[in-house]
């Protein structure tokens, strides 16, 4: 139950490039061919650019210095075509590689919405909201710009890179030797430089993971903070997150410009070791001009791509760092598995908790040993004091949690052993905040409901007009269309309850948990909402958490729940007993 | 350049944004320039560097000189990279304060207006490429402008005839930008509108978890993420195919100058009207010359981006200033006038001519069916929502009139929906930072919240979780009437705060309110008759209109509705 990505962090090891690289490999698999053709295309590019100035460099020693000029437009014309190929190949490249970074975002963007929907509840209150969205959208872009900007220009380079360190080998091995030393320094400094570099970065990513935090948090609460005089509030708190943002950015973005200038030193001293050494070579008739002019050119051909990863490395550490962090979402497990089919118990009832234990993480247990049964075709209300236990009781049995020890059981099956599609076409919840989502009421009532979006409008209609859902609908202003609008005051608290009722009542569940329900909705229109749950099928179990007496007054039985405990309380007065009791203890 | 020339431009430009910063924003231009006049210097050297081995001459003193100018080069741009990262980041940070000042400035219905998720990304996303242009782009685009006025006249001081021709292949790199630059615009608007969709689908997932997994929507959330998704892909590589082809063509352009100066250098070399040394340096220049034209063309995309992110920045800081605060600073008697009121949503009508007294020192309940425009009353009285027409006054003063300060310190409202901040308990309750302790202590007897802190370890010192998920229903709730009690205010406002309270909890606080706080005037909107029986008035709203009030006794003699109501309830006691 431990899904706090921010406790985690400092247990958390920084993992190197080539673990990081590791954990991306699964999103670039199939794309192993197309990888193969694209770094075919660059190595053709490379090599065509790296040619040209070998034959310029012919062409000036061999045509320019003697005065051949037919020799020169001849030489010039094939490097013409040189180039040209060079452009196709380039294309080539940039498009596939291109192609190859922006389905791989696509992949690790489905990855990541994948688990987020696969992990529980629990995930989703450990960590803060802005904080998650933070690193999906930032984080992600990240990791974008590396991909789509970055990597066809990091191979690119890499290979020019390379084919030019050949060349100048190959020219002359000594003076080619001699301009390439500095760029091993250069190899040393950026592997020591990097950790570092992606330290900086990860802990930029983190102080705007917080800062989107607190917006979140201000600007949803933002009525109270008017109401209670506290403009401050959020200006201060503001200003704290985006000072600790500013320091870290600062510090990161002098981490990532630290390459650059530090590679172009390289690159200098690269130019003056082949001035310097092969002038004294020509001197030495070992060298000649046309090679040398040729040879400068190779070092900004060796040297400049150089530069361009510097930037790029920068841009790598920075897509790392945020890569780490969009790995931990990844990295997580879901503790609630579907478990094999297991065996079918001999315990009656629908449903039935059995010596259920239950914790949140790292706090009291705020259940001990429950055991309830609760019949197929009744109705149950929970009671109790604020606090007791009651919504976490209804949470475990729609399966939002698991019980830290004991077992639930569900028509006699491990409720851990039923798919999620078949335990929430069974069990319907209705949420103690109501959810709203932008569209309009018709939208909103049928959402998740795959078997009534699918069916015709007259099976609806049939439905809504059954089950008496048409009184409530008659009070939208345009019934069904009525367009609503997920934030804002236009919508109330009590119809948004109201929606979240219809919504759970046309899934037409087995059991069906209210969990304070109808608490802001006016008594007249509740007696609606008790005829439509009447006209419900009779097998249909009902639990009900409440305050209001005449809904538990209906009840089959009533359970007491207090300080993790469950008592039946046979009758209403007995219930009212039992909870004036508690109050006189406390 | 300068913004200030052109009056007629209704949005201050990108660079009205950097006066604060002048002197900053030189010293990082200058830092620039120096960083590529030592760049251009060193081609210089090489070339007299062959020459003069030629000629014989000692090399020493320019060897000596390639080194200081590499040195020069590698300090001055780390001094220059080091200014364009503290510039960029002040201007951030200076603009993400400015900006959380104004929206902390803003009414509460403009925020909604605005959205707060809009705002989220105005703070994070836009200030990002503001941050993305002045560290890229500001020293870049003089840089750049110097490096080509500076490599033309080298060139063409070098050798005319060859300079010119070269340089007549820039208008050729220019023209495949505006063309290509001319079709990509508006692909990254679309891409910008792909990503804030894909964002919505994330967000709307994020927030509205506990609901899919209650009702298993995975499959639709994933259909509505995959359509996002695919989009955003889709427009990636529609802007890929047009980079893919600008790329090369743009290459290819620059090999043909050197080529241009293969053929026609070596004429001029053959005729012997320029020297192998020049050769060298002009391809060096050459080289210099190209790069800040592909510079300058990506610049322009930042530019852009940037122009787009501080419009809609703009967009915020010009929202009209909240009506000027009143001055009023008298203490409140506790008497509530409302006359007339209307409160509008588009065509909507949530109040309808709405006309109340309120007495001071009085218990009034405010009863009614769902979304009949309760809430919306309350909203009105603290003066979160402006009323569409007619006042709201108190002590027979108009809401305007008061200092806000002063109002807040004395009315009190409990929301209906919990709010929590992710603060310690103390913070919470004592959120109006001005409240003192005695005053904390009674909002927590009067809350019956003592048992409940007395049990945390930590006391009333605990930390309470982003929206509470530590706490239950009836909790929270409590902690917002504490919270409203801890100012010791003339005028309380209850939003069915006893929705999820139990009955006695209830009672007792009800009870400690009316020991507690003697004079107060308490408005309470409610679904429960029971308790308000007593009331001095209670006021049934339906459908955004008054239509009864009185007291108990003769509301359940004269009002069909109110009788209605009482029925409803004769089992609804509660528990």
């Amino acid at each position: 139950m431990k899904y706090d990505l921010n406790i985690s962090k400092d247990e958390h090891k920084q993992s190197d490039l080539f673990s990081s690289a590791k954990k991306m490999w699964p999103l670039l698999a199939t794309e192993k061919k197309v990888i193969i053709i694209a770094l075919l295309a660059t190595i053709v590019h490379s090599l065509l650019s790296l040619a040209a100035p070998r034959l310029m460099a012919h062409t000036i020693d061999n045509y320019i210095a003697v005065g051949n000029f037919g020799g020169v437009l001849l030489f010039a014309g094939i490097i013409l075509v040189l180039f040209l190929l060079g452009l196709a190949a380039q294309y080539a490249q940039i498009r596939i590689m291109g192609e190859v970074g922006q389905r791989v975002l696509f992949r690790m963007r489905n990855r990541i919405f994948n688990k987020l929907q696969e992990l529980p509840v629990a995930f989703f209150n450990q960590n803060k909201a802005g904080d998650l969205i933070s690193r999906i959208n930032n984080d992600t872009e990240k990791i974008n710009i590396f991909f789509s900007q970055a990597l066809v220009q990091f191979v690119g380079s890499l290979f020019l890179m390379t084919g030019s360190a050949i060349f100048l080998i190959s020219i002359n091995a000594r003076l080619g030797g001699a301009t390439l030393a500095p760029a091993i320094i250069l190899l040393v400094i950026t592997l020591l430089l990097s950790p570092w570099v992606k330290k900086t970065n990860l802990r930029s990513a983190q102080t705007l993971g917080s800062l989107s935090s607190e917006v979140q948090e201000s600007l949803n609460n933002f009525k109270v903070i008017i109401a209670f005089n506290r403009r401050d509030f959020f200006k201060a708190r503001f200003q704290e997150v985006n000072k600790k943002n500013y320091v870290a950015s600062i510090i990161a973005g002098i981490a990532n410009n630290t390459f650059a200038p530090i590679y172009g030193l390289a690159a200098s001293a690269g130019q003056l070791i082949v001035l310097i050494y092969g002038i004294f070579l020509i001197g030495n008739d070992l060298f000649t001009i046309g090679l040398l002019i040729s040879f400068l050119m190779y070092v900004n051909n060796f040297y400049n791509p150089l530069r361009q990863l510097a930037a790029l490395w920068a841009s790598l550490q920075a897509a790392l760092a945020s890569w780490d962090r969009v790995y931990e979402i990844m990295n997580l497990e879901s503790d609630l598995q579907i478990l094999p089919d297991s065996a079918n118990t001999e315990v009656g009832g629908l449903l039935v908790f059995k010596d259920v234990d239950f914790q949140y993480s790292e706090s009291e247990k705020v259940l001990h040993k429950i055991n309830l049964n609760f019949e197929r075709g009744k109705t149950y209300a929970l009671v109790g004091p604020t606090g007791g236990g009651k919504t976490t009781t209804a949470s475990l049995m729609a399966r939002l949690y698991n019980p830290t020890a004991g077992q639930i059981y569900f028509k006699g099956q491990d409720i851990r052993s039923l798919s999620h599609e078949e335990r929430t076409n069974k069990i319907g919840f209705i949420l103690q905040e109501p959810i709203l989502f932008s569209g309009t009421l018709r939208e909103n009532i049928l959402y998740g409901n795959t078997a009534l979006i699918k069916a015709d409008k007259q099976k609806l209609e049939e439905i809504i007009n059954r089950t008496g859902i048409d009184k409530i609908i008659s009070r939208f202003d345009e019934g069904l269309d009525t367009p609503l609008l997920a934030n804002g005051d236009a919508v109330s608290l009590g119809q948004k309850q109201l929606i979240a009722f219809i919504r759970a009542v046309l899934r037409e569940p087995e059991l069906l948990i209210l969990d304070e329900a109808t608490a802001n909705i006016d008594t007249v229109t509740e007696k609606l909402l008790a005829e439509i749950i009447s006209k419900l099928p009779s097998s249909t179990t009902k639990v009900i958490i409440a305050h209001r007496l005449n809904t538990i007054e209906n009840a089959d039985e009533i359970y007491f729940i207090n300080a993790g405990e469950v008592l039946p309380a046979g009758s209403k007065e007995e219930a009212l007993e039992l909870l004036l009791k508690r109050n006189s203890q406390s | 350049m300068n913004e200030e020339e052109n009056p007629k431009i209704k949005k201050p430009g990108l660079l009205s944004l950097l006066k604060p910063y002048r002197t900053l924003i030189l010293l990082l231009i200058i830092l620039a320039l120096i960083a590529n006049a030592f760049t251009l210097w060193l081609p210089l050297l090489l070339a007299q560097g062959i020459d003069g081995y030629y000629n014989g001459e000692n090399l020493r003193q320019i060897y000596t000189r390639f080194a200081w100018a590499s040195a020069g080069i590698f300090l001055f741009t780390y001094l220059q990279n080091i200014a364009q990262t503290y510039a960029s980041e002040i201007v951030a940070r200076d603009l993400r304060n400015r900006l959380s000042d104004k929206i902390s400035n803003q009414s509460f219905a403009s925020v909604q207006s605005i959205t707060p998720a809009k705002l989220l990304t105005n703070l994070t996303a836009d200030i990002d490429a503001i941050k993305n242009f002045v560290a890229f782009a500001v020293a870049q685009i003089v840089i750049s402008l110097f490096l080509i006025v500076g490599g033309s006249y080298l060139l063409i001081s070098i050798d005319w005839r060859l300079g010119l021709t070269v340089l007549s292949i820039l208008p050729l790199i220019g023209l495949a930008f505006a063309l290509i630059f001319g079709k990509v615009k508006t692909l990254f608007t679309k891409a910008r509108e792909a990503i804030d969709w894909l964002n919505k689908v994330i967000n709307e997932s994020i927030i509205g978890a506990a609901l899919i997994r209650v009702v298993n929507s995975h499959e639709s959330e994933h259909n509505k993420f995959d359509d996002a998704n695919t989009d955003a892909k889709n427009v990636g590589i529609s802007i890929l195919k047009l980079f893919a082809a600008l790329i090369p063509i743009i290459t290819f352009l620059a090999q043909f100058a050197t080529l241009i100066i293969l053929v026609l250098g070596g004429r001029f070399i053959i005729q012997g009207s320029l020297t192998l040394g020049e050769f060298a340096s002009f391809n060096s220049y050459v080289a210099i010359l190209i790069f800040p034209v592909l510079i300058l063309g990506f610049i322009s995309n930042i530019i852009a981006q940037a122009q787009a992110s501080y419009e809609r920045i703009v967009d915020v800081f010009t929202a009209p200033e909240p009506a000027g605060d009143g001055t009023i600073t008298t203490p409140l008697n506790g008497s509530i006038q409302i006359e007339n009121v209307d409160l509008l949503f588009g065509e909507k009508a949530a109040l309808k001519n709405v006309s109340l007294k309120i007495s001071p020192g009085t218990r009034v309940a405010i009863i009614g069916p769902t979304a009949a425009g309760k809430s919306q009353l309350l909203n009105l009285l603290v003066g979160l929502l402006p009323p569409t027409a007619g006042h709201i006054r108190y002590d027979h003063h108009d809401l305007s009139e008061y200092k806000k300060e002063e109002l807040y310190k004395q009315v009190g409202l409990v929301f209906q929906d919990s709010i929590m901040f992710n603060v310690t308990l103390r913070e919470n309750i004592a959120f109006n930072t001005e409240v003192r302790e005695e005053d904390l202590q009674k909002a927590i007897r009067t809350a019956e919240l003592s048992s409940y802190i007395a049990r945390l370890p930590q006391g009333i010192n605990t930390i309470v979780s982003e929206r509470g998920q530590s706490l239950s229903g009836g909790q929270k709730q409590r902690i917002m009437l504490a919270r409203a009690l801890a100012i010791n205010p003339k005028i309380l406002l209850l939003d069915d705060f006893t929705a999820r309270v139990d009955n006695h909890t209830e009672q007792k606080i009800l009870k400690n309110i009316a020991e507690n706080y003697p004079d107060l005037t308490l408005v309470s909107v409610t679904q429960k008759l029971a308790a308000v029986e007593s009331y001095d008035q209670i006021i049934v709203l339906t459908e955004g209109e008054v239509i009864a009030s009185g007291k108990h006794q003769e509301l359940i003699t004269t009002s069909p509705e109110y009788i209605q109501i009482f029925n409803s309830q004769q089992s609804t006691e509660t528990l």
